[in-house]
This record gives C-alpha cells, sequence and structure tokens, in this order.
C-alpha cells in the first residue's frame, strides 16, 4: 500500500474468503482502485496439485488485471 | 462539552435498546447500557482530554478512537467512569506498533489481548487478581475487558468472519482482563519488574490465547512445577515457537504454586530460565505438522538434522513474562502469545480525581 501511494505499481494478493477484508483495507486506506488479486480458499494445507492450480489461477488473474501476458 | 455521534430516539425499554443494537451489529450479542449523553459524558469526565482527541486509527477499518467513541463503548459495556482510564490506556498500548493490532484483529488464530493491570488502581477500582481472575463475577474485569472487545468491533471494525478472521474465536473475545494478585506475589509486581515505581498503576497488553490450565497436586519443589508448566507451554499446535522471534510466553502462576517455587529460592528471573530451558520440543515431532515449513527461524536452529535435538519456544527467558493470580488450589496457566504481536506497558496517565471528575 505504501508502494502504490508512492507511485510504484503495485496490488493485493487474497484469498477469497479474506476478500472483503482485503477491499475493505482497501477503501479505508483510501485506495480502493488498487488491483486485487483473488485467488481460491485456502492455501494452507494444499496438496501440490492445489498449489498449482492456485499458481496458474493467480497468473489468468494478473494477467487480467495488467492486460499483458507474461 | 460536545459530543459528535449520531443520537437514536428508540423506546424507553431495555430490549427495544438491546434490539436496535444487535440490529446495527455494534454489541457483541449480550444486552448494553444505553449510552445515553449523560452517561458518556460522565465516562468521559473521570479522563483527561478533550472528546475528539484520537489516540489514532484503530485496524483493520482504521476508525479514530476519540475518547468520545470510546466512552460510548465503555458505557455500553457497563464500565464505571473510574474504569474509564484502564480502558484508555489499553487502547493507547494496542496502537503501539510492536502489538501489531491489525494482526491480532483480523488473523485466523483465536488471539485475544489479555489487559493486566498492576499497581495500586486495580485495588482501587475492585479489579481482580484472586480466586477466579479470569472467570465471571468481577464488575471491573468484565466490563473493562468487555469494553475493549466492544472498541475492537465498533470502532475498529473486527466483526466475527467479515474483518475479524479468526476460526473459532475464543471465549477470551469477550472479557480478558485481570489483576496481578500482588498481595500473594513472593516476587516484585510485573510493573515493579519493568522498571516502574511500587505506586504507578501499569497497564499491561498481551496478545494471547485463552489460559492452557497448568494442574500440578504432587510437585513439593519448584522443579516439579515448573516442569509441569514447561509441559503444558510445549505444544505442537501452539504458534509459539513457529515465528520465533516474536514468541513470547506469560506465565500466570497460581499463588500456591508461586509459593512453592519461591519456597525452593528461586527468582523470577530463575523461574523464567528453568521454563526457558525445559518448555522444548523435539525437532522430530516439530516435523509432524503444526507450521513446520513455514517456520521463521534463526539460522542455528534452521541448522539441526538430528531429531532428537530440543529446540526452545521463545528466543531467550526475557521473552517469558511471570505474575501471580489466582487464589487457593495447585493450578496455574500458560498464555501463549499469537507470535506476531509483543507485550506492550503503559503507565495510567489520563486519571482526573481518582477516575472522578468533580
Amino acid at each position: 500500500m505504501e508502494l502504490a501511494k508512492g507511485g510504484t505499481p503495485a496490488g493485493l494478493i487474497a484469498t477469497t474468503t479474506f476478500e472483503p477484508l482485503a477491499a475493505a483495507e482497501l477503501r479505508a486506506r483510501g485506495i480502493g482502485g488498487l488491483p486485487l488479486l483473488v485467488i481460491d480458499h485456502p492455501l494452507g494445507g494444499e496438496k501440490p496439485d492445489g498449489v498449482l492450480r492456485r499458481a496458474q489461477q493467480a497468473v489468468r488473474e494478473l494477467v487480467a488485471l495488467i492486460g499483458v501476458k507474461p | 462539552m460536545t459530543l459528535l455521534s449520531e443520537i437514536l430516539e428508540l423506546p424507553d425499554s431495555p430490549e427495544a435498546v438491546f434490539s436496535a443494537f444487535c440490529e446495527r451489529e455494534w454489541c457483541d450479542g449480550l444486552p448494553i447500557i444505553p449510552p445515553t449523553l449523560e452517561r458518556v459524558e460522565s465516562m468521559l469526565g473521570a479522563v483527561a482530554g478533550d472528546p475528539q482527541e484520537s489516540l489514532g486509527a484503530l485496524p483493520p477499518l482504521w476508525r479514530e478512537a476519540t475518547l468520545e467513541k470510546l466512552a460510548v463503548n465503555a458505557v455500553m459495556a457497563g464500565c464505571l467512569p473510574a474504569h474509564f482510564p484502564v480502558v484508555l490506556t489499553a487502547v493507547e498500548a494496542m496502537l503501539d506498533p510492536a502489538f501489531n493490532l491489525y494482526g491480532v484483529q483480523a488473523t485466523t488464530h483465536p488471539v485475544a489481548p489479555l489487559l493486566i493491570l498492576s499497581g495500586p488502581y486495580a485495588r482501587a477500582i475492585g479489579m481482580h487478581g484472586g480466586s477466579g481472575c479470569f472467570g465471571p463475577g468481577f464488575r471491573a474485569n468484565a466490563t473493562i475487558g468487555r469494553a475493549i472487545r466492544l472498541i475492537l468491533m465498533n470502532v475498529g471494525g473486527g466483526w466475527p468472519g467479515r474483518h475479524d478472521m479468526a476460526t473459532q474465536g475464543s471465549p477470551a473475545k469477550f472479557a480478558y482482563a485481570i489483576a496481578e494478585n500482588e498481595a500473594a506475589c513472593p516476587w516484585a509486581p510485573l510493573h515493579v519488574e519493568l522498571g516502574y515505581a511500587p505506586d504507578q498503576s501499569v497497564v499491561t497488553v498481551f496478545g494471547g490465547e485463552a489460559p492452557h490450565n497448568v494442574n500440578d497436586h504432587v510437585s513439593t519443589g519448584a522443579a516439579g512445577i515448573l516442569h509441569t508448566v514447561s509441559d503444558t507451554a510445549a505444544t505442537l499446535g501452539s504458534n509459539v515457537k513457529w515465528y520465533l522471534s516474536q514468541s513470547q510466553l506469560l506465565l500466570v502462576l497460581g499463588p500456591e504454586h508461586a509459593a512453592t517455587i519461591a519456597g525452593d529460592g528461586l527468582s523470577k528471573g530463575e523461574v523464567k530460565r528453568f521454563v526457558f530451558e525445559h518448555a522444548r520440543l523435539p525437532l522430530g515431532t516439530l516435523k509432524l505438522g503444526g507450521m513446520w515449513g513455514i517456520q521463521d527461524w534463526p539460522e542455528w536452529m534452521r541448522a539441526v538434522t538430528d531429531d532428537r535435538t530440543l529446540l526452545p519456544i521463545v528466543a531467550s527467558p526475557e521473552e517469558i513474562f511471570v505474575i501471580v493470580a489466582g487464589g487457593a488450589g495447585k493450578h496455574s496457566a500458560v498464555v501463549p502469545n499469537s507470535t506476531f504481536s509483543r507485550a506492550v506497558h503503559r503507565p495510567l496517565t489520563r486519571l482526573l480525581n481518582g477516575g472522578h471528575r468533580e
């Protein structure tokens, strides 16, 4: 958030369960327009295939947010 | 005195007021004292400061903790005006960056700020540190603890499942406030140990789990009791030890246990040293679950490969606090912290005429 306020491109990553908290935090901090990348909950206790799915989901979300392919 | 809070017109019945506050998600599920203008002004009269003075922005919604808003919640909780300086001091302490209130408010861990009041003001307002001190029955403990929770919910915005993300929460989140039992303490009380004068009163906030019971009915010496304390403290499921640099333990010794330990000649420092050296888990046990693989350990611990090696759960004896509280019986308690919040201490400074404005 401090980076974004200083003009550095930045965003926030949250899982689905924490999306409302992350969105509220951005609004409360006055940076509601900051990109919010949301991936499936949970992160902890996941087997490797679950981690891979989230990584792929995160890349798709990131591409959608920044509009370019890696 | 100019107050800015919205005035609600409600039917003059306890049930109607309770329902209205529940509907607006302004309470903890228990009946409240209606925060009328007169009551809020009376609460504010106990402390120095302008009602619109803010102690800071409370996370996770970063709303200003003005004295007025804090007083409204203290009234709702059932506090007496004489309790309000303690509430204010606790909020000041929780806003210290070392306490990391955002983490405490928003985590999935069942952490609650434990408020410990040391010094003469605890006795003056009836803050209880004797039998059953963590439980019901004592207005100062119950209402000061409840006021802290209402403030965290109503001003901070920590509503369960929305911005307070605790998986299960904790009974300690309703009210978690005690005094030390200084009369039964064989050592210096916490505030004197920290360098404050005996006649000062000091609030400590400790972001802890609910108390873990330590039952030792048979030990006749310090070593037996402290082995039982250490074993209770070292558990795989506790946060303490995984983020070692932030891990802290609070030992709340019952008076009988404390007397036995002191009777063997141990100082507070030696109690801390004993627990530091014995509250340990073998590497092989730590590998079974908990937060194994995502821990934050110093290099020397990361280098250990022998599964039989016993590893500490706090970084040094100084990360262990010892107080005496409770009444008769062979029980003590261990309160592990959440490991992303460090204990903060603040002296009471805003008292007006002993907590009452004339």
